[in-house]
């Protein structure tokens, strides 16, 4: 083998195992957190709970009334709302990709996205 | 020397852009939709090439069905039968479907599930919101009329008494599970998910080959799970006391679904009631049909008709469930359970 062939055949198996890293490294499953808030069929807003910031979101229902949807510490929950059930707020934060936060009166959704689910 | 370099380079090549099939990436994009019918929340997911059709004719489907078996809506065959002051009502193929179910299942039960509670749901404030607890002489009243013989039923003509009332809430939505799954199948949909409410309905497998998981909600912690069921080809339909209820000033707690002999709120026993078969329908009547039973009489009625699996939970908290599911459902919590088997008695 000449020097030559032997650099060339190194570069190669360099290429080959960084591009067996990246590989593995793209296909890894997403962290499983990834949350959306729905409203009436439209896709109001999309978070990575792992990443996101602590926030309240305020969301004005079709009706005139809103739901606030509080981020904190990696979790999300219907905080306050002036629905009459109040359903979506006594379900506390969300857990599981089976249980999503329903408001039934202000058609809002809050739910894990598929390939985010607990 | 050379060959070797180029194999290798090659064979990083392919390892770079050999990230799967995009026709089989076609083939699995999943249509959904989110819809408020039926006063709940429901999901449609569906994998294929024809599945943005398919979802789409299911919506609709779901909006026809919601207009017919309203009780509400003016429009509506319900409104029809329950205001025609005892007259012959021509109905859908889809209400006198619905309407035959609902007749076999409250004949083999002895009357457990009974779609002529209407007036006593009603007078409870179910129906409206405005919550009450009638007293005994106003529910005997009320009674005399809730009673599904008094459905005259033949082919599209039905008739009922002037004062008797149908509802179809306790088979609606697994009707409409079985509607929507219909139409996928026609679309060559071979792998969806439907949940209507919580009641949810698998078609085939999930698109990477592995069984659907469905949920089963706490009945004393609505907001968790008690456990999850693998569903395959198959409805998971569940009625629960803690789905719509309201509490008094003493602190007892009323639920919706109503006892047809005493017309308060069926209290033998069970919290929560789980059934698994393949027709939606069946599943949604036989889950209030049991409820109503309780434990020993859903355990019978199992043994002798069979053809579906169930997961009862007690007011005590206790799990009984048939042994078709020994191995299948994956509790979320430490739980007391037992497994009721054919070859014994309660």
């Amino acid at each position: 083998m000449t020097k030559q062939t032997k650099i060339i055949a190194a570069a190669a198996a360099a290429v080959f195992l960084i591009a067996a890293a990246l590989s593995v490294y793209m296909l890894r499953k997403a962290p499983a957190n990834r949350i959306e808030i729905v409203q009436d069929g439209k896709l109001l807003y999309t978070f990575d709970l792992n990443s996101a910031d602590n926030q309240t979101i305020r969301i004005p229902a079709a009706d005139g009334g809103y739901n606030n949807v509080v981020i904190e510490d990696g979790t999300v929950r219907v905080d306050t709302a002036d629905c009459p059930d109040q359903t979506c707020v006594r379900m506390g934060t969300l857990k599981s990709e089976h249980l999503p936060l329903v408001c039934l009166p202000h058609k809002l959704i809050v739910r894990f996205a598929e390939d985010g689910a607990a | 020397m050379k060959y070797r370099a180029f194999a290798a380079s090659l064979l990083t090549l392919i390892l770079l852009t050999g990230c799967g099939d995009p026709a089989q990436e076609a083939d699995s994009a999943p249509a959904s939709a989110d819809l408020f019918a039926m006063d709940t929340y429901m999901n449609l997911k569906a994998y294929g090439k024809d599945a943005s059709a398919a979802v789409k004719e299911a919506e609709e489907r779901i909006r026809t069905l919601e207009q017919t078996l309203s009780v509400t809506d003016s429009q509506s065959d319900l409104y029809a039968i329950n205001h025609a002051d005892g007259a012959a009502v021509r109905v859908s193929a889809d209400t006198a479907a619905i309407l035959e179910t609902a007749e076999r299942i409250g004949q083999n039960t002895n009357g457990a599930l009974c779609i002529s509670l209407y007036p006593v749901l009603r007078t409870w404030g179910f129906t409206t919101g405005e919550y009450r607890v009638p007293d005994a002489s106003e529910i005997e009243n009320l009674l005399q009329f809730c009673d599904d013989r008094l459905i005259s039923h033949e082919g599209d003509s039905v008739t009922i008494p002037k004062e008797t009332e149908l509802d179809l809430g306790a088979v609606a939505k697994g009707y409409t599970g079985d509607a929507v799954t219909e139409i996928f199948k026609q679309h060559g949909i071979t792998s969806a998910i439907i949940n209507l409410g919580g009641n949810v309905q698998a078609l085939g497998k999930k698109p990477d080959g592995s069984t659907w998981t469905v949920g089963v909600t706490d009945p004393f912690s609505p907001d968790q799970l008690l456990g999850t069921l693998p569903a395959d080809n198959q409805a998971v339909i569940t009625s629960g006391n803690y789905e719509r209820y309201f509490t008094d000033d003493g602190g007892n707690r009323y639920w919706h679904i109503l006892d047809p002999e005493t017309g308060a709120p069926a209290d033998n026993g069970l919290a929560a009631v789980t059934v698994i078969g393949e027709c939606g329908v069946e599943c949604d009547a036989l889950s209030t049909a049991l409820f109503v039973m309780g434990t020993d009489a859903a355990a019978d009625y199992w043994r002798q008709n069979g053809g579906f699996e169930m997961l009862l939970v007690t007011t005590d908290g206790e799990v009984c469930l048939t042994e078709g599911l020994e191995q299948k459902f994956q509790p979320k919590r430490e739980l007391q359970s037992r497994v009721i088997r054919h070859d014994e008695t309660n």
